[in-house]
């Protein structure tokens, strides 16, 4: 598969009154393959947008080059910069931007009308658009007097009506309703499967990022922490970040000594966990609270009990002291403990991360608060 | 004592009945969730309490007091209530500071400046935000308004808090800590607390019980989350509580079979009167499992990741079921890929009569 | 459920409570009823009564007389062309600088934008005088001037004219425009017209395609208010235009009574000219109506974001020097040239420093009424201000909260003096108010300016005040009734307290305007009730010409330090 985007070390600063110099983006460097579906995740201000928006051509880049399906659309170093309206992108916003002022049809009809394309062929292709995104028999209709649901298949129909190649996405699915949110994002990809375009999708939901990605990045404070498939970024996450950002975690810090991990405080039993070879005196043992498995008092693994039982609505969360630690273990509501019986836990394949992650995600802490 | 009695409330607006002769009774010193789809009639009765609405009969009484009876003609006006409220929208007094605010029910007892002052800070030290006594509201972020709202409606040591989706407009790690920030309260205070949500699953974490409305205003279930999630009184519940699917269970020749355009063969056990017809099995999405024996066979239509979970939807016959497979049971049992043929087995299933009309999801 | 949805909280608490309360919320309806028929229905009705009756006898034929007199129907020709010209010319000047400013990357917006709104504060009647001494058709001294240096037969620029008035209003009228735009291209969310750049339009495109038409009902708002405020302007075609035989309706109307010199007759001839520009009037206001309600659509949503600056490249400077040289031209200039006429000896004299002189000062506040003038001017702004304020509250909370039977009566009643032009709204005061009902006579006193003012700025502190209530959400008085507040104790507590803001802000709506008038009082005054704004003119009317531009330069400190102290007062606003 052919490179469709390629990002070459891309740096975007900013200059603002009040804090000075802002790395947004910080030597990004990445390629999109042709077809793909791309997530960019992070929490707001890691720099997704930003690069989102240096694509787009809405802004120049400080450093590096971005090259769109083999054409070179923004560089420094040759300081050359093509215009969003040359790109050939389609795009979608997270606040819709579908203009009030024109019916859907006009709306669709916008970029053909602006590219000189024949009357009939309009009609043609509006039509066609329409009909991918379920919205004929509404050319008439303003998009005022629709929901926020058909105002953003609008904008989609908008966006694939030129034939894109490349389709970004910024954030299309946070003005929605949670159950809408799932049915359009069945929608995107069944129009990406149709049409063929390749997909950036920017979004700081972790859940949605993984539902619709072939391949993301998680990127944290302007730099890329990671690029890989959903399931290797969730089961293999690269740092403490990433196992955090993605799905939920449940952290226990451990003491090694004699190759047995024990809780920390609490040294008279071990954690029935294998250590790898490398490991420090002092680690974090990280995992998913539904992949601890939990049973009665006499099986095996760590013995404890349960210390705080919260029904949720599709599964029974329990706090388990470990050491002076709270462990989190998600079960289905079948598996049923009340509080206060004895239990034993078992991990499977958890990760290890080194202790001083811990200092590092208080600062992380902190520089999100400043 | 502040336990909450409503008797026979009927309440209308218009032609429009909201409430038709609701009776609820809730016990002291819990945190009870008022849960229920919204236009349900959930805040009409609390603003009833509150005094700010005036139903067209019934009775609520807190404790031994009564608050309104349309016989006796008894309705104490909403400032001599004494029962401490935080709305969805804070409705934190922009133009006073924030121990200006919370000392405000203490003024209107007219109570000495010293006391105003020495409960006012110590309520504001129940919510943290002490630090924050001379700051106006629009200096503050959503989450600390909503703390003065209630640092404003516990300063009276009420022994009865109605909260109206206090949370609502938080963002989502905001409202976690503000649940846990709510229950320590209660836990300090020993007040009752009734908390009005549509959200089943902040009600789930907050709740000491909880009484589940239907969308017609009546009480559907009251109990505790214990209760309500492994013994849903009825099918309401069960579909209101959690994602579920439903399948029509047929007598077949030979014993108990799913109608999903085929028949398929059940071997779990069904209630008897489950069997006389116009019943459906209702199962939670991660109660179905693979099993490569079971005769209960599906097709995979699509398969998403999900991080926690991998989120399947089935057709199984004519219809479509959804499955969430943890993690952990992907380790153990293999996952499905689209296309593929499985085996389905239904763990911890229940029977209700079908819905009339439509057709289950 | 949504507590919005419970308007009628008020009533039904009131229903909660007992009687007590039933009461009261009856005799502040009450109170509004009263109050608004006096002041505004009565007025309106001796108008319409007086046009068409002569004691208590239908009588059509004046009326049907004043519509066909040629000089009327001229005066009415004019007045279309002026506000037809001015609205044209002052959108499309609005809409420009608004672009610039608000989306271009032109420096020094800040200070620009503060420099646009100059216009809006200063009496339009000022204006005109000022072009009047520069660009009049037989004297101005600029004209004066560039005839000698051209050596031209005849004067350059004729400022008494139609279009010289229109140029004038379109100089203090273009703000309306203005405003209204930058303020819709700020809140527009930037997505909009990014999505078109990504759709492939070009940046000019864009503007004529997307941006521009998505304005489009802010800039018919602000057309709107230029076309109807020049429809009932009086000030400037009386100065430019009175001496030259150009008469529009207001200052035909004016004409009409001061050549009667005020006797009745003339009074109901007045009347039915009004009747005639009230149509025309109301005509606009539909149009307005109807417009703004078809293109009201929802623009400001999304993120907040800064919308990319058009780079206006090589145009940047020309650009940034022509929105210089507008400035100069319709802020300084007009002021520069008021100040330096005050110190001259006598009009007409060279601009010189040997011809200077503070005589002129002196003689204007030593002359008969200029101190009066000033002192009635405070009185009745200030008394109409207070009574404004809270009566227009009282309105607005009954309108709002209340909300009983019968109030879109009251809402419409007391919007309705917004649509009827000064001139006409005095006539009313006239007829009602000098002797013809209960004997009531206020004609030559300041209270018949007073109610005229009433009358007139009572719809503006009703709309601060309803705005301010409706951003009072009930739930902030229900949490003080919960506290354990009275219903009184709630209003007095927190609403009261919460709209305190928006109330100041009504009054200084009300009273800034009213210390600058000339429209309302010009057709009220008696031998000692001038306002500053009478003084002025009469002072021009009678030839004093370099005194009336010292009491003009008064008037204009006057209206800076209240200015100053205004922005100053309601700069931090705790409420709503």
């Amino acid at each position: 598969m052919a490179d469709q985007i390629i990002l070459r070390n891309v740096t975007k600063k900013f200059t603002t009154k009040t804090l000075g110099d802002i790395v947004a983006v910080d030597n990004f460097n990445l390629q999109v393959h042709e077809g793909e579906c791309f997530s960019f995740l992070g929490p707001s201000g890691c720099g997704k947008s930003t690069t989102l928006r240096m694509i787009a051509g809405f802004e120049d880049l400080t450093e590096g080059e971005i090259e769109l399906c083999g054409r070179l659309v923004s560089s420094s170093r040759k300081n050359l910069y093509v215009p969003p309206e040359e790109r050939g992108l389609g795009m979608v916003f997270q606040a819709f931007a579908v203009w009030p002022h024109m019916n859907v049809f006009e709306n669709v009809a916008f970029p053909l009308r602006i590219a000189k394309v024949n009357k009939t062929d309009i009609d043609r292709r509006v039509a066609e658009a329409l009909h991918h995104t379920s919205l004929t028999g509404l050319e008439k209709t303003f998009p005022g007097d629709l929901s926020g649901g058909q105002q953003q298949r609008i904008a989609l129909a908008r966006a694939i009506v030129t034939n894109p190649k490349v389709m970004l996405l910024d954030e299309p699915l946070s003005n929605l309703d949670p159950k809408l949110r799932e049915t359009m994002r069945f929608e995107i990809k069944a129009l990406q499967r149709k049409f063929n375009f390749t997909i950036i999708f920017v979004t700081h939901d972790q859940s949605e990022a993984m539902a619709i990605s072939d391949r993301m990045m998680v990127c944290d404070m302007g730099r890329i922490m990671q690029i890989d498939t959903p399931e290797n970024l969730y089961n293999k996450p690269c740092n403490r970040f990433v196992h955090n950002f993605l799905g939920e975690s449940t952290f226990i810090r451990v003491v090694v000594k004699d190759g047995r991990a024990y809780p920390a405080g609490h040294m008279d039993q071990a954690l029935d966990v294998a250590v790898p070879k490398d490991a420090a005196d002092e680690m974090v043992v990280a995992t998913r609270p539904n992949e601890i498995a939990l049973t009665g008092p006499c099986e095996g693994g760590f013995a404890s009990r349960i210390e705080k039982r919260i029904f949720l609505t599709d599964r029974t969360e329990y706090l388990i002291p470990v050491g002076d630690q709270l462990l989190k273990v998600q079960t289905p509501h079948r598996i049923t403990f009340s509080e206060g019986e004895a239990c034993c836990v078992h991990f499977t394949e958890p990760m290890w991360y080194p202790a001083d992650d811990e200092e590092a995600e208080k600062e992380r802490a902190r520089r999100q608060l400043v | 004592m502040a336990n909450v009695k409503f008797e026979n409330i009927t309440f209308r607006y218009g032609q429009n009945t909201v409430l038709n002769n609701f009776s609820l009774e809730v016990e002291s010193g819990k945190i009870v969730c008022l849960v229920g789809p919204s236009g349900c009639g959930k805040t009409t009765l609390v603003r009833s309490l509150l005094g700010l609405g005036k139903p067209e009969t019934g009775t609520i009484t807190v404790g031994e007091r009564c608050l309104f009876d349309a016989k006796r003609r008894i309705n104490v006006p909403a400032e001599k209530r004494n029962i401490g409220i935080v709305f969805q929208d804070y409705a934190v007094w922009p133009h006073m500071t924030v121990i200006e605010n919370v000392s405000y029910p203490l003024k209107k007892q007219r109570r000495p400046k010293e006391e105003i002052h020495r409960r006012a800070m110590h309520a504001l030290e129940q919510v943290h935000m002490t630090e924050y006594a001379n700051h106006l509201p629009n200096q503050l972020s959503g989450g600390q308004q909503q703390r003065v709202a209630i640092a404003r409606a516990i300063v009276v040591d009420s022994d009865l808090l109605v909260m109206d989706e206090p949370i609502t407009n938080l963002d989502a790690k905001l409202r976690e800590e503000m649940l846990l920030e709510i229950r320590m309260i209660q836990k300090r205070l020993g007040a009752t607390i009734l908390y009005i949500t549509h959200d089943q699953q902040s009600a789930l974490q907050l709740c000491d019980k909880m009484a589940i409305m239907e969308q017609d205003g009546t009480l559907c279930q009251y109990g505790t989350d214990e209760e309500i999630i492994l013994h849903p009184a009825n099918r309401f519940t069960f579909e209101f509580i959690g994602v579920s699917n439903f399948l029509p269970v047929v007598a077949a020749a030979d014993g108990p079979a799913l109608d999903c355009g085929t028949l398929f063969p059940y071997a779990g056990e069904v209630p008897p009167e489950a069997l006389r017809g116009g019943f459906e099995l209702g199962v939670r999405p991660n109660d179905v499992v693979f099993d490569k024996d079971s005769p209960i066979r599906a097709k995979v239509d699509s398969r998403v990741f999900l991080g926690s979970e991998y989120n399947y939807f089935l057709s199984l016959g004519n219809r479509q079921i959804r499955v969430q497979q943890s993690m952990l049971d992907a380790r153990q049992r293999g996952t499905a890929a689209e296309g593929d043929e499985v085996g389905i087995r239904f763990l911890n299933t229940r029977f209700y009569p079908a819905k009339k009309g439509g057709q289950a999801a | 459920m949504s507590m919005r949805g419970h308007s009628g909280v008020s009533a039904e608490l009131a229903a909660v409570d007992g009687r007590r309360r039933i009461n009261m919320d009856k005799v502040m309806t009450g109170i509004c009823f009263v109050l608004l028929l006096i002041i505004v229905v009565i007025p309106i009705v001796m108008i319409i009564y007086n046009a068409f009756f002569n004691e208590g006898r239908l009588e059509i034929e004046m009326f049907r007389t004043q519509m066909t007199d040629s000089k009327n129907l001229d005066a009415m020709f004019n007045t279309l062309k002026i506000a037809i010209g001015a609205t044209v010319l002052g959108t499309i000047m609005g809409v420009f600088y608004a672009w610039l400013l608000g989306r271009s990357d032109i420096p020094a917006k800040g200070l620009m934008r503060a420099l646009f709104n100059i216009p809006y504060m200063f009496p339009p009647f000022l204006g005109a005088m000022a072009w009047d001494m520069m660009f009049n058709g037989r004297s101005g001294y600029i004209n004066k001037w560039l005839a000698s240096v051209f050596h031209l037969e005849s004067m350059p620029i004729n400022i008494n004219s139609v279009w010289g008035i229109i140029f004038v209003e379109v100089s203090y009228y273009f703000p309306f425009v203005f405003m209204q735009v930058v303020s819709a291209l700020e809140r527009m969310d930037p997505t909009l017209e990014e999505s078109a750049r990504i759709a492939g339009a070009r940046q000019h495109q864009v503007i004529w395609k997307i941006t521009l038409p998505l304005v489009k009902p802010a800039i018919s708002a602000g057309a709107l208010l230029i076309l109807t405020t020049s429809l009932a302007h009086f000030g400037v075609p009386s100065i430019l235009g009175y001496a030259k035989g150009i008469y529009t309706l207001p200052t035909r109307i004016y004409a009409v009574i001061y050549n009667s010199g005020g006797s009745f007759d003339g009074i109901r001839q007045g009347a039915a000219l009004s009747v005639m520009l009230v149509i025309v009037v109301s005509l606009a206001l539909i149009l307005q109506n109807r417009i703004l309600s078809a293109g009201s659509y929802d623009i400001i949503k999304g993120k907040s974001m800064r919308p990319t600056l058009i780079k206006l490249r090589g145009a940047k400077i020309p650009l940034f020097l022509l929105a210089i040289f507008t400035l100069v031209l319709i802020v300084i200039v007009p002021l520069v040239m008021i100040v330096l006429i005050s110190f001259l000896k006598a009009y007409g004299l060279p601009l010189q420093f040997k011809n200077f002189t503070l005589a002129q000062y002196q003689k204007v506040f030593s002359a008969n009424g200029t101190i009066d003038s000033i002192r009635n001017s405070l009185f009745a702004s200030i008394t109409a201000g207070v009574v404004c304020m809270f009566l227009g509250t009282l309105v607005a909370y009954v309108v709002q909260k209340i909300r009983p039977k019968g109030k879109e009566v009251l809402e419409v009643v007391s919007m309705l003096p917004y649509a009827i032009p000064g001139t006409v709204l005095s006539i009313g005061v006239i007829l009602a108010w000098s002797g013809r009902i209960f004997g009531i006579n206020l004609y030559n006193t300041i209270w018949i300016i007073l109610v005229a003012y009433l009358a007139r700025y009572l719809s503006f502190s009703m709309k601060t005040s309803s705005a301010a209530l409706l951003q009072v959400h009930s739930s902030l008085e229900e949490a003080a009734r919960v506290c354990g507040a009275s219903h009184t104790e709630g209003l007095a507590d927190i609403t009261l307290p919460l709209i305190r803001p928006a109330m100041v802000s009504g009054f200084f709506l009300i009273f800034l305007p009213a210390m600058r008038e000339v429209t309302t009082s010009i057709l009220l005054y008696g031998p000692y009730t001038r306002t500053l704004g009478v003084q002025i003119y009469s002072l021009r009317d009678a030839g004093m010409i370099p005194q009336a531009a010292a009491l003009a330069t008064v008037a204009i400190g006057i209206i800076i330090v209240l200015n100053t102290i205004v922005t100053h007062v309601t700069k931090d606003r705790k409420g709503v």
